[in-house]
């Protein structure tokens, strides 16, 4: 049989569409399939980079460390959140709170979720984009990722920094 | 007698061989005679770049410099009308223009520079009068839409009037909804990163290769080499980059592009392409020269490793030369 006289057009212009298609698949039919997170977890927001870290988990609890600011420097606030999977909610609780709780410092929880930064791209020549923002923050696990909607400043020096799973 | 019609004495010997032999068919022949004759003399694409013709375009680019420049230094004292007036009603008034003289046959060709003007000012166009609107211009799926409508305007318009132009231009603006299209898709998603773009451009490239083809078999052979030549660089390009450097390099694609760039130079004589065979040997070169500095550096030390790129460099070039002289010449 006779390949279609205009095969190579055919061909030309599936291979775009069956990428399109198959980005559009990989994103949407493992969300569709994986299971539903599990386990909250526990962020702070605000203890940027130049501030110095306060808080850090060790043994499963959350401590404390005092931070010497440099000078003619103002810290931004820091707060610490609880984020519920399964609303995609956040709720802020104290430090004295947040020192109740026994924390999974591990990466990834023990439902095989993990809390990763987004690749936001913006673009390369002559395609360039804005509104895709690389701080944001997703739950990637199964193949799947989902946007989280964490209470936090979108900047490299002030992103949320999770803190550890909440093994309940 | 001309080397024209010696290579048409010879053409034509060899039509007849053929048909003897029972290696052609006469539907073949006439086939081919049809879509020469098709081809049209007076396709303005299909002639060799002119003073003329360069000037049209030079002169499209200018007046779209200017309406940038105007937009951008009056931006704040322009009032929203205007601003849409200037971009798209600039747009659609020079694609309006352009249609008007294409059917005039003694002014054709410059509808050519009134087509250039309003493929460059229409997505501008748009940009302003979605921006004016509240729209985020610079959001991958506004990219999309505005892409979205170009490529269906300038198919519809392709359907209608039949120029090369229009098929250039749906295949600019494809490309960009492409990559719009598939940047909305993924948004901020983690893993995306520039491996996505790679394998973005590599499959853009193949895509412009078998257009390329397809292209070179029908009337609208002028986009053939655009086509072509576009898609080796992107799609070796692509490959190329795939491959990484140590310690982070991917052996199937450092294995693979070997391969390909032999393939590219296979096919390089088999669709008598120049670009192929030029971007194959230029791509040649870059493998080999990163394969000697990223495993051979430390091992043979600097200097053998130019040693041995120069040699290979030779070869190539050699190489490239044969090719060209034999097959493309």
């Amino acid at each position: 049989m006779r390949p279609p006289k205009n095969i190579s057009l055919i061909v030309g212009l599936a291979i775009p569409i069956l990428m399109i298609l198959i980005v559009a698949l990989s994103i949407y039919v493992p969300a569709i399939f994986s299971p539903q997170p599990q386990y909250n977890f526990l962020y702070v927001s605000g203890d940027d980079y130049w501030g110095g870290r306060q808080y850090e988990v060790q043994q499963g609890r959350l401590g404390k460390r005092e931070v010497k600011h440099p000078d003619n420097y103002t810290p931004g606030v820091v707060r610490i959140f609880i984020h519920d999977v399964k609303t995609n909610e956040s709720k802020e609780i104290t430090f004295e709170e947040a020192q109740q709780l026994y924390l999974n410092s591990n990466s990834k929880s023990k439902d095989g979720w993990e809390v990763v930064y987004g690749s936001g791209g913006d673009g390369f020549f002559p395609f360039f984009y804005s509104g895709t923002n690389r701080h944001d923050i997703y739950l990637q696990g199964h193949n799947t990722s989902k946007k989280l909607n964490l209470q936090h400043d979108k900047t490299y020096y002030r992103q949320a920094r999770f803190l550890g799973w909440l093994d309940e | 007698m001309s080397d024209n019609s010696v290579k048409k004495e010879e053409i034509l010997w060899q039509v007849q061989i053929l048909a003897a032999k029972g290696l052609a068919s006469k539907e073949e022949v006439l086939s081919a005679y049809e879509t020469g004759a098709n081809t049209g003399a007076d396709d303005a694409v299909t002639h060799p770049l002119g003073i003329s013709h360069i000037l049209y375009y030079i002169g499209g680019a200018i007046v779209f410099l200017g309406i940038v420049v105007l937009i951008s230094q009056r931006w704040s004292t322009l009032s929203d009308l205007t601003k849409i007036l200037v971009t798209l009603g600039s747009g659609i008034a020079a694609y309006i223009t352009g249609v008007i003289l294409n059917s005039q046959e003694r002014l054709e060709k410059v509808s050519v520079a009134f087509h250039f003007i309003a493929a460059l000012v229409l997505p501008l166009g748009l940009s302003v009068t979605f921006d004016l609107a509240g729209f985020e211009v610079g959001t991958p799926g506004l990219q999309s839409f505005i892409s979205a409508i170009l490529v269906a305007t300038y198919l519809l318009s392709f359907w209608v009037y039949r120029t090369t132009l229009f098929v250039f231009f749906s295949v600019v603006w494809g490309t960009w909804l492409f990559f719009s299209l598939t940047d909305y898709l993924v948004g901020g998603r983690p893993n995306y990163d520039w491996e996505f773009i790679a394998y973005r451009v590599l499959f853009t490239g193949l895509s412009y290769g078998v257009l390329g083809y397809y292209f070179s078999t029908i009337r609208y052979r002028a986009l053939t080499g655009f086509l072509l030549g576009f898609g080796v660089m992107y799609f070796l390009g692509a490959a190329l980059v795939l491959g990484d450097w140590k310690p982070h390099q991917n052996v199937l694609w450092e294995l693979l592009f070997p391969g390909l760039v032999f393939g590219v130079l296979f096919l390089s004589v088999y669709l008598r392409s120049k670009s192929f065979l030029t971007f194959g040997s230029i791509y040649l070169v870059a493998y080999i020269s990163k394969i000697t500095i990223e495993y051979f550096e430390n091992s043979l030390g600097w200097p053998l490793s130019l040693v041995l790129i120069g040699l290979g460099l030779i070869a190539i070039g050699y190489l490239h030369l044969y090719l060209k002289k034999k097959y493309l010449s």
